[in-house]
């Protein structure tokens, strides 16, 4: 028979609506349907054009009431209603209306997150575990040096880990929380990733562990804690670079050891600071130093005329109590900051 | 009969389904047909009116009544002319669905207008007689009365005698090859092309995709037999059924036009409806098929948004555009 009543868009806006909701969106997960269904759904569903868009997987779906994908679209509006992936993060999905929210869109936008979250971790590379993978459990006994190695393996296993191949464990700090992760009591959370895997990308401060054999795992996280502790926020206040990965660190690593917590500060720390209470763009220009090939681009990716360089670095070697043009001071900078980085930073 | 499960409905398809519940009925039993007859004005169908057929001025519509077959009642014809379109313009000649027992000419009208919006086709929708009140051969004789009329008319509807496309959906598909297969051995109108949209072709309901069908999807193996037996009465699935009727059981499917053929892979139609195409080419014709994964039957139609059903409906415009050089 042809062309029964019928459409979707007509679904009745009551409670009886929402179960509806609920039966089209798991229908879809059953059939494991992708992104451009999902939000088509959302999109029939309620009735307006609805959108998704993950910056960091560089994913950006748009599909009209009538199925139609048009990606091509404005700027988000504030007042669309929205879902993050996941609780806590960046809005990702919006369904594209103005006025109060119903029961329905927020069933609606509920569901198509939920559904486009587990197609993302399956299709996109970017979730380090999948399927019942996604168990902090797991986690933590794969990166447990005192568990049995059976234990490991099995957990390895569990991961969605090559049991034979290698990966690496990765240590987060802050940003939105993007994928199964276990949670620290110290503050940092903690991921393991295949390797070779697909490329990592996230908003948080990251230390990044060696490649190791999976049986070696406890290595490279407590290598990626280590390297953790010499990130910083990357901003004027706390310059360093966001992402560390422990293979970089060379014998810099041992300072780990030495300044941890519960130890006074070295005095070329202490002297840091004091200088940057009283010169808030000291630390900034110091940073572009020790990472500028040289001091004409620091001048340049600081913004500011060489000869102002200049006269800043003679003003902080007043101030540190050493030169930071000579070979040994610039040295002598270098472990400085990253020993404040390491004061600063304790696990 | 042993069979395997049909295929899985692809996950759009099979959403929508979880949705529409009764609104897409899987099957239909004889003793139903007053019933989902009586379901509102339109029956069970959203059936576009005549200012949804207008187009917004772009059609004038118009009902015509005509003569029936020999010795039978008139029949009514809805005629949809193009008001922007200079000269003749193609026609095409439409039969509804509704499992011979169902529907009535506005019905799959919807989609139709959206091919004449973009080609400036007339559009002739005939009003046949139903099963089981009318049994064949009342309604593929209707059909091709308001056939002929229109092949002998066309130039006073805007249309061109020598460019009709017969078309039509399920049992609308049916009888559109059924008025091919009339047309060649009557020698009456020569249609350049029949569009047979999961076209219902087999009253013997035995293919494997019939049985895999029972009790699935929409349009089930029972729903079957009450639209065939609605039309054939005793004669269903005996050797005394005509290929008018039930145009799988023609033996000769040569200097037909060229065909187009969609259906879905979990139909109950989905095996007639491949052979019809195949049997086509062994007989040296001209066929498009298209078997889209995981449609049910007419899935187009009730979930018009899925990305499955805007790829068909764009196949059959391109399959148009191609057949018009237009």
């Amino acid at each position: 028979m042809e062309e029964l009543a019928g459409r979707l868009a007509a679904l009745d806006p009551d409670a009886g609506a929402a179960v509806q909701v609920i039966a089209y969106f798991d229908r879809l997960v059953e059939g494991r349907a992708g992104l451009e269904a999902l939000v088509r759904g959302a999109a029939v569903l309620s009735g307006c054009p609805a959108r998704l868009v993950d910056k960091t997987r560089q994913v950006r779906v748009r599909v009209e009431p009538d199925g139609r994908r048009r990606d091509e679209n404005g700027p988000v509006r504030p007042e669309w209603p929205s879902v993050p992936l996941t609780p806590g993060g960046a809005p990702a999905v919006w369904l594209e209306r103005t006025g109060p929210r119903t029961v329905v869109d927020a069933m609606v936008l509920e569901r198509t997150a939920s559904a486009a979250r587990h197609v993302l971790d399956r299709t996109r590379g970017r979730a380090p575990v999948h399927g019942p993978a996604d168990d902090p459990a797991l986690l933590e006994t794969v990166l447990d040096p005192t568990a049995a190695e059976a234990a490991r393996l099995h957990a390895a296993r569990g991961l969605g880990l090559d049991p034979d191949g290698r990966a690496r464990a990765i240590a987060l700090r802050g940003g939105p929380q993007m994928q199964a992760s276990l949670s620290l009591a110290s503050g940092e959370r903690a991921l393991v990733q295949p390797v070779p895997g697909p490329e990592f990308t996230d908003e948080s401060r990251l230390g990044v562990g060696p490649a190791v054999p999976v049986l070696e795992l406890p290595r490279s996280w407590s290598a990626a804690r280590t390297a953790l502790r010499f990130t910083a926020e990357g901003t004027d206040q706390d310059p360093g670079p966001r992402i560390v990965h422990a293979d970089e660190l060379g014998t810099l690593a041992l300072l780990a050891v030495v300044v941890t917590p519960g130890t006074e500060p070295p005095p070329d720390v202490r002297a840091l600071d004091q200088a940057a209470a009283a010169s808030p763009w000291l630390l900034p220009t110091l940073y572009a130093v020790i990472t500028s090939p040289s001091r004409r681009t620091a001048a340049t990716a600081l913004n500011v005329h060489h000869s102002t360089l200049q006269d800043r670095l003679a003003h902080a070697e007043s101030l540190l109590g050493w030169p930071v043009r000579t070979p040994q001071g610039h040295l002598r900078l270098q472990l400085a900051l990253a020993a404040r980085l390491l004061t600063r930073n304790q696990l | 009969m042993t069979t395997s499960p049909p295929p899985p409905f692809d996950p759009e398809l099979a959403a929508a389904l979880a949705v529409m519940g009764e609104q897409a009925p899987t099957t239909l039993l004889p003793e139903w047909i007053p019933m989902v007859r009586g379901l509102g004005d339109d029956g069970p169908f959203d059936l576009p009116t005549n200012e949804d057929l207008s187009r917004n001025g772009a059609f004038e519509v118009e009902e015509r009544t005509v003569p029936g077959p020999e010795g039978a009642p008139d029949i009514s014809l809805l005629i949809c002319r193009p008001t922007a379109a200079p000269g003749p313009r193609p026609v095409l000649y439409h039969s509804h669905g509704g499992g011979f027992v169902l529907g009535n000419n506005r019905l799959g009208l919807g989609v139709t207008m959206e091919w004449a919006a973009e080609l400036g086709l007339v559009v002739v929708s005939v009003e046949y007689r139903l099963a089981p009140e009318h049994p064949n051969p009342a309604p593929v004789e209707d059909c091709y009365a308001g056939l002929l009329w229109t092949a002998e008319n066309a130039k006073e509807i805007g249309g061109d005698p020598d460019r009709i496309i017969l078309a039509g959906g399920s049992a609308g598909g049916g009888l559109s090859a059924a008025l091919a297969l009339l047309a060649r051995d009557r020698k009456g109108p020569r249609p350049i092309g029949q569009m047979l949209l999961c076209p219902m072709l087999d009253d013997r309901n035995d293919t494997p995709s019939t049985y895999q069908m029972a009790g699935l999807g929409v349009w089930d193996r029972t729903a079957n037999e009450t639209g065939w037996s609605a039309l054939l009465g005793e004669a269903r699935g005996t050797a005394d059924v005509s290929p008018y009727a039930s145009p799988a059981r023609a033996e000769d499917l040569s200097g037909l036009p060229p065909a187009f053929i969609d259906v879905g892979s979990a139909e109950t139609f989905r095996d007639e409806d491949v052979a019809y195409a195949s049997r086509i080419w062994q007989s040296g014709g001209q066929a498009e098929l298209h078997v889209w994964p995981g449609g049910f039957h007419a899935f187009d139609d009730l979930a018009p948004q899925a990305a499955l059903s805007q790829d068909a409906r764009a196949a059959r415009l391109r399959w148009l555009h191609r057949l018009l050089g237009e």
